[in-house]
């Protein structure tokens, strides 16, 4: 704050304190419905205060979801991403940016349109990638007749196997794929100045140099927000990891057992509405993401970064 | 724009390999596979397929009930994505005025980023009741005010509400980071020049944020496109008589749940189509409004 | 050089030996996906868990895949890349593709083939005709039965002079009356479902939902719901609303119809019998309930209803040691004890008769809270399944029952008549049915 305005002051808390409430409105229901017993939680209207079931519904949940080994498999997939995304993002947005090539636009469009396509309407076909990630440069090897010319001079079949089912790899490459995060670091590295490359330059800098030198620091806002973006985004992951993974004890992931606990309108009729159980879940679910997003506040300070240019 | 560049190199090209290869592998590769099924009949369980050619597109875009799908889609992504970019802009930038208490708000903020979605349906569906909810209190001023299960743009309503709570969160983080990002100096040269806050919000900050704008005008607009399916199928599971059928969660149905390949195809392609054009639009005609330096 | 050879060669030598080294026989494993969730997923891990203490040839690797679509979704998309399960659970409306693609292995051979006697005539012929091809032989396994009933408020009954539960439709609007004259603002909490509105409706009266014999003899089905009893019906469910008798409860409105019943704002709604169990866990103590077989309309012999849930599928492309696992484990399901485990700690109704005659035997459903619950097992056997009344088979069923679905929601809604709506539905629904013959051209179902 610059100037004293009190009467900005008092309706910026004003906005803020509305904002939160009607943010955080939902949030609070879920927690009370952790806290209520199974007939409760079951009875309209909904409770709007807390019970005192709390403890024993999250022991329950957690013993029946066996979360433990899941917190951790799914803590790994989570920081696997973050690093794989935070870096190919980076270093795909630096070429886009700070080269200039034809087919740059090509190149910038054929990343972008991965965001366009969800991962429901191709889940077969990547599942069958999934299960062999080498298979398409098998097939192009076996259709461009390669594969028949090594056979038959050297009498070596290539028969190219990756299988990445149960596996973290398999859970993570994929979710590193998406554009957003080159998108993203694309806009911030557009709004860097010509002077500081120029000054790179004549530094006698080379590219990488001055991507590591220069680009890097200034980054670390983007940095923060893209990591804590991505953390959450993996740590949330449903669909894919449900196909993916069978071992469900050595690989299993949070969401996926967390769903086990919903009731599934479905079924015709049967399992006992267990909201509680699922409602408490949920809240342990989402702790991991609530911490790292209140360790990743930091890095939004103004005054730890050294922006002025 | 630009005139400052490095000379083009193989690091160039070697930074660009490693996320071309993924998505080749795992997005362009699979993805040729879903989309041929769009000109054929597939079966499900493989065994073979006839060829139509253009015949699920033109089943498709014949039935006046995929137009409502349409429409309703666009409807979506319009209002979510204003809804929670005005939100999302509003409350960072009063949060970065940083008064007392503005680290818990950061904190708060940001949450609903973090709930998976089996809670958020059932939270929202206790909101939106309209039997027991929150809302349920229009009813007592005038029965049968609120009913999402029978008025149409109601249950519009109820998912554009939800869909755009949880874009809140995710715009916040960015608008905030990017608010933080502009040089405290320059915000102090304004003040002595004499500039007010809210005049320095909309003559400094807000130009400066229009980078950011525009990528979340661009995420969330095709977010709200490809990626709402949790939230339809938590809340109205496309109801009621199909009022809240987004383009993606008819995919979802007739695909993966009807175990049409190839019309889903056909539809992805539709909407695909539909989201690049969209995009072209932002690019050429909002980008140009965008101050980069 | 030579002594890196010699060494590598050792080395090779001695890993070749300890690996071609007699080890003990580890057991069989096969994997099998099932949909079930929460309590009743664990019943099913259970069973899994109590096959492999009960031998060590075989182990069963269980796996919830969250519902019946996505285990049938994500078998399809593993069997594509040949990492599919020998076993899938898969719902009714699920299997017409499956069935059509051939690419399962029918239990009646796997048994022979490994050898396990199976008494197939035990099965109660309700359940087993869903399931088996037209000339008797089993495709799949029966597992996890259940059939709709109806569940009445034994003091609203009473409070309303009724003094049993009525049988056909025209008594059951009597009862309405009888119970909006007594008080009660809400008589019957009802939401639309297929299942039985339309198909355990139409068994009941020996109508047909399609053409064909409900899709059974070929691909060239037509549905025929927009010209039987069934328009009556949902006009005079519609109609009811209207008058005040029932009230439209889903859980998108606020408060499902079990919840509405349980809580004792309706005193009547239907579901499938696998909701006994829940019922008595959920209902707050002092409900006086009962359940009764569904109406049917006056004029009308009653017929058999079908089963609802799901069977057990064996799937084609595995090893023969995987496939002796699977009988082995499905002979295990069809015990005595096993399937007194399964009804007694889920909602659903046993499979074959002797099961059931045990249980009758030891007095399990004298006590609570399993009494009156094999009225289901009566109005699944009340007649020998007829041509109508064998189940129903029709592609993309799933599609049709969305159709249906949304086409009642508008009527309901006011936007068209109930006529209007079964006929749009009807005609979308045959629209459907021509595309799934052209995607299997020349076939018919086995």
């Amino acid at each position: 704050m610059i100037e004293r305005t009190p009467i900005l002051n008092i309706s910026t808390h004003v906005i803020l304190a509305v904002g939160l409430l009607l943010i955080l409105f939902p949030i609070w229901i879920a927690f009370v419905a952790a806290t209520h017993d199974l007939t409760a939680v079951n009875t309209a209207p909904v409770e709007l205060w807390p019970g005192d079931q709390l403890w024993a519904n999250l022991t329950a949940a957690w013993e029946l979801s066996d979360f433990g080994p899941k917190f951790i498999n799914t803590l790994i997939v989570a920081v696997g991403v973050v690093i794989g995304k935070v870096t190919l993002a980076c270093i795909t947005a630096f070429s886009l940016v700070f080269f200039n090539y034809r087919g740059r636009m090509l190149v910038f469009w054929i990343i972008f349109i991965t965001l366009m396509l969800p991962l429901e309407v191709r889940i077969v076909p990547t599942y069958a990638v999934a299960a062999n990630a080498l298979s398409p440069f098998q097939v192009i090897l076996d259709v461009t007749g390669i594969s028949w010319l090594v056979a038959t001079l050297s009498g070596i079949q290539i028969s190219l196997e990756w299988n990445l089912l149960n596996s973290y790899t398999g859970l993570i490459l994929p979710l590193v794929a998406t554009a957003t995060g080159t998108f993203l670091y694309r806009q911030f590295f557009l709004t860097i100045p010509d002077e500081l490359v120029e000054a790179a330059q004549m530094d006698g800098a080379g590219p990488l140099r001055f991507l590591w030198d220069t680009l890097i620091p200034l980054s670390k806002t983007n940095i923060a927000a893209l990591a804590t973006i991505m953390f959450v985004y993996a740590w949330n992951q449903y669909l894919w990891p449900l196909l993916v993974i069978t071992d469900r004890a050595n690989y299993g992931m949070v969401v996926v057992q967390l769903s086990d606990l919903v009731p599934d309108a479905l079924t015709t009729g049967g399992g006992t509405p267990t909201w509680h159980y699922a409602m408490a879940g949920t809240l342990a679910v989402m702790l991991p993401p609530i911490i790292i997003v209140i360790f990743m506040q930091r890095w939004f300070v103004r005054g730890l970064i050294n922006t002025d240019k | 724009m630009r005139r400052a560049y490095f000379k083009f190199s193989w690091v160039a090209a070697a930074l660009l390999a490693p996320q071309l290869l993924i998505i080749f592998v795992f997005f362009y590769w699979p993805s040729a596979q879903a989309l041929y099924w769009a000109f054929t009949l597939e079966q499900p369980w493989g065994g073979g397929n006839t060829w139509v050619g253009f015949d699920n597109f033109a089943k498709t875009l014949s039935d006046p009930y995929y137009w409502s799908s349409v429409q309703v889609s666009i409807v979506y992504a319009l209002a979510t994505t204003a809804l929670a970019m005005v939100m999302a802009m509003t409350l960072a930038v009063f949060v970065d005025r940083q008064l007392a208490g503005y680290k818990a708000y950061r904190v708060a903020l940001i949450w609903p980023y973090a709930i998976a979605a089996p809670a958020v349906g059932l939270a929202f569906r206790f909101v939106f009741n309209p039997n027991a909810g929150i809302l349920s209190y229009l009813n007592v001023v005038m029965p049968g005010l609120w009913d999402p299960t029978q008025i149409a743009w109601q249950s519009v309503f109820t998912i554009v509400i939800a869909g755009a709570w949880k874009h809140v969160a995710y715009s916040f983080i960015f608008f905030l980071a990017a608010l933080q990002s502009i040089p405290r100096s320059l915000i102090e040269a304004a003040a002595i020049d004499g500039a007010r806050p809210l005049r320095r919000m909309f003559d400094l900050q807000l130009p400066l944020l229009t980078p950011t704008i525009f990528f979340l005008l661009v995420i969330n607009i095709t977010d709200s496109f490809t990626d709402s399916f949790g939230i339809v199928d938590t809340l109205t599971g496309g109801g009621p008589f199909r009022a809240t059928d987004l383009m993606v969660y008819k995919i979802y149905s007739d695909g993966f749940r009807g175990f049409d390949y190839s019309g889903a195809a056909a539809q992805s392609i539709v909407l695909m189509l539909l989201v690049m054009a969209l995009t072209f639009v932002q690019f050429r005609y909002v980008e140009k409004r965008v101050h980069y330096t | 050089m030579t002594r890196k050879w010699l060494l590598g060669a050792a080395l090779a030598a001695t890993s070749t030996a300890l690996m071609s080294a007699p080890v003990s026989a580890a057991p069989v494993k096969f994997e099998y996906w099932y949909g079930l969730t929460g309590d009743l997923g664990a019943v099913v891990l259970e069973t899994c868990n109590r096959f492999n203490a009960s031998q060590t040839d075989y182990e069963a690797v269980c796996v919830g895949q969250d519902g019946y679509e996505k285990a049938v979704q994500n078998t399809i998309a593993a069997f594509r890349a040949g990492k599919h399960p020998t076993i899938v659970q898969s719902f009714d409306a699920g299997t017409a593709d499956l069935m059509l693609s051939g690419e399962f292995y029918p239990v009646k051979k796997l048994m022979e083939d490994a050898g396990v006697a199976v008494e197939w005539s035990n099965y109660f012929p309700g359940i087993a005709n869903y399931y088996a091809a037209s000339n008797g032989d089993f495709f799949s396994m029966p597992f996890n039965s259940s059939t709709p009933v109806y569940y009445f408020n034994k003091d609203h009954f009473a409070k309303a002079g009724l003094t049993e539960a009525p049988l056909t439709w025209e008594g059951m609007e009597e009862a309405f009356k009888a119970l909006k004259a007594s008080g009660q603002a809400c008589a019957m909490a009802y939401a639309p479902s297929t299942w039985i509105d339309l198909e355990q409706f139409s068994m009941a009266h020996n109508i047909p939902v399609a053409s064909n014999n409900n899709g059974y003899d070929g691909l060239d089905t037509q549905v025929l719901f927009n010209t039987t009893q069934h328009v009556k019906h949902m006009e005079d469910q519609q109609r009811w609303i209207q008058e005040g008798y029932s009230q439209i409860r889903t859980a998108q409105s606020g408060k499902s119809a079990r919840d509405s019943f349980v809580e004792g704002e309706c005193s009547i709604f239907f579901s499938s019998i696998a909701d006994h169990n829940t019922v008595h866990k959920i209902a707050p103590a002092g409900l006086n309930w009962d359940v009764q077989m569904i109406p049917v309309y006056e004029g009308f012999e009653r017929h058999n209803t079908v089963v609802g849930g799901a069977s057990l599928w064996v799937l084609s492309g595995k090893t023969e040691d995987e496939y002796k696992a699977a009988a082995a484990y499905l002979a295990f399901l069809a015990t005595p004890e096993s399937e007194e485990f399964f009804v007694s700690n889920t909602g659903y109704i046993p499979v074959t008769k002797t099961g059931y005659q045990a249980l009758l035997d030891k007095g399990f459903y004298a006590k609570q809270p399993y009494v009156n619950r094999d009225i289901a097992l009566k109005s699944l056997t009340f007649t020998e399944p007829g041509p109508l009344t064998r189940g129903i088979r029709l592609g993309s069923f799933i599609q049709i029952r969305a159709e249906w679905t949304a086409e009642v929601e508008a009527a309901l809604a006011g936007q068209k008549t109930m006529k209007e709506a079964l006929d749009t539905a009807a005609s979308r629904s045959n629209d459907l049915l021509a595309r799934f013959a052209r995607t299997y051209p020349g076939k018919s179902f086995p």
